[in-house]
């Protein structure tokens, strides 16, 4: 009878023990798992980003509206001036070369996305991702090429544009853009479509097998700047 | 009694394991391998009992001795930078199947001789019956 006691009193402790060890091992990993499984969390972040984006285009919607009626009050009241005419144009001309203005005309479309090929084929896995540096040179081949606007994924390219890596994705004037890459470009599109020449940029990523299409195209258009270009430091000189 | 024990131990250990901190991530795996090396011994436990060679030193010492030194051995293997954990997991697991095996061969024999029985005792009513 007291070997008995013994043995279950041991018994359970034991049992004790180990359901304490499974117990605290199974929260420790629900808790720390959460990159892996998606959770009731991250579907509610989730949800929450995607409302704030719609709310985000409402109000840029509202803004384009302000911007069209200010336009118009602009018109009709430099419709008689032509001194105020002319300058109506010089401002719409310096946003156009600025980016702020949304443009149109002949030009490129170039695509670039990540290859196709298997990985666990590649001797170099990143050689099959289209990273930052590669947007980044295609977008500085353009502008050498005579490209007058560009944009990225509709992000245009301005003066204060940065093009930075951010992990799988790519950061383009603070806003995050992925592959599929869609370059276009307004300019002459046969002196931009020759990009593609061998030995140039485009040539290397293709032989890196990343996807490389280029179209011409007669009709591009190309966004405005969505952001604010803030000059603090640049003054003029009189 | 002893089954009484081990469900009042099992509830403690749930209720006591859903309150308890967290340990943090990196010893995770150490209590991992613990658990797996204790249930080990749980099993070999039974195995023991059923045939009837069930030592109480040599459960404890298992069950504590295993976990402890399976702990040791991925602490070392994390050091040596050779996955050693995975080995203990071979073996316990492994032991964990042919204990389980001997244990639902011991049940069923038992059952089905039970089962057998009835049968006999019922043709042999049936028999006198008949007479």
């Amino acid at each position: 009878m007291q070997n008995k006691k013994i043995i279950s009193i041991v018994l359970g402790i034991m049992c004790f023990l180990l359901t304490l060890g499974i117990f605290v091992q199974i929260r420790t990993v629900n808790s720390t798992n959460t990159t892996v499984s998606q959770n009731y969390e991250e579907n509610n972040l989730r949800a929450d980003v995607l409302k704030y984006k719609e709310r985000y285009e409402n109000k840029y919607k509202d803004l384009e509206k302000a911007e069209a009626e200010l336009e118009k009050e602009r018109q009709d009241s430099t419709q008689n001036n032509t001194e105020l005419e002319q300058k109506e144009n010089e401002i719409k001309q310096g946003n156009k070369i600025i980016g702020l203005a949304e443009v149109t005309g002949p030009g490129v479309i170039i695509t670039l996305s990540d290859s196709k090929r298997d990985a666990s084929t590649a001797l170099d896995i990143s050689s099959l991702l289209v990273h930052d540096k590669d947007v980044l040179s295609v977008v500085n081949e353009l502008k050498n090429a005579g490209a007058e606007a560009i944009s990225v994924n509709d992000q245009r390219i301005v003066p204060t544009s940065s093009i930075l890596c951010g992990g799988n994705i790519v950061n383009i004037n603070g806003e995050k853009v992925g592959s599929p890459f869609v370059i276009k470009a307004i300019g002459l599109p046969e002196q931009l479509a020759g990009l593609e020449r061998p030995g140039g940029y485009l040539y290397w990523l293709e032989e890196a097998t990343i996807e490389v299409d280029v179209k011409k195209s007669n009709n591009i258009t190309i966004p405005k700047y969505t952001g604010v270009i803030s000059y603090e430091y640049a003054k003029s000189v009189e | 009694m002893v089954f009484i024990a081990i469900l009042i131990g099992c509830i403690l250990g749930a209720l006591l394991g859903m309150n308890a901190p967290m340990i943090s991530y990196t010893y995770s795996s150490y209590l991992a391998i613990a658990v797996i090396a204790a249930l080990d011994s749980v099993f070999g436990g039974i195995n023991s009992v059923i045939n009837k060679k069930f030592d109480l030193k040599i459960f404890i010492t298992g069950f504590f001795g295993n976990a402890i030194l399976s702990i040791l051995l991925t602490y070392l293997g994390q050091k040596l930078n050779v996955d050693i954990y995975l080995a203990a997991i071979v073996v316990f697991v492994g032991r964990m199947f042919t204990n389980l095996a001997i244990i639902r061969r011991y049940y069923v024999e038992k059952w089905s001789n039970k089962l057998e029985k009835l049968k006999e005792k019922k043709e042999q009513k049936t028999v006198e019956e008949n007479k």
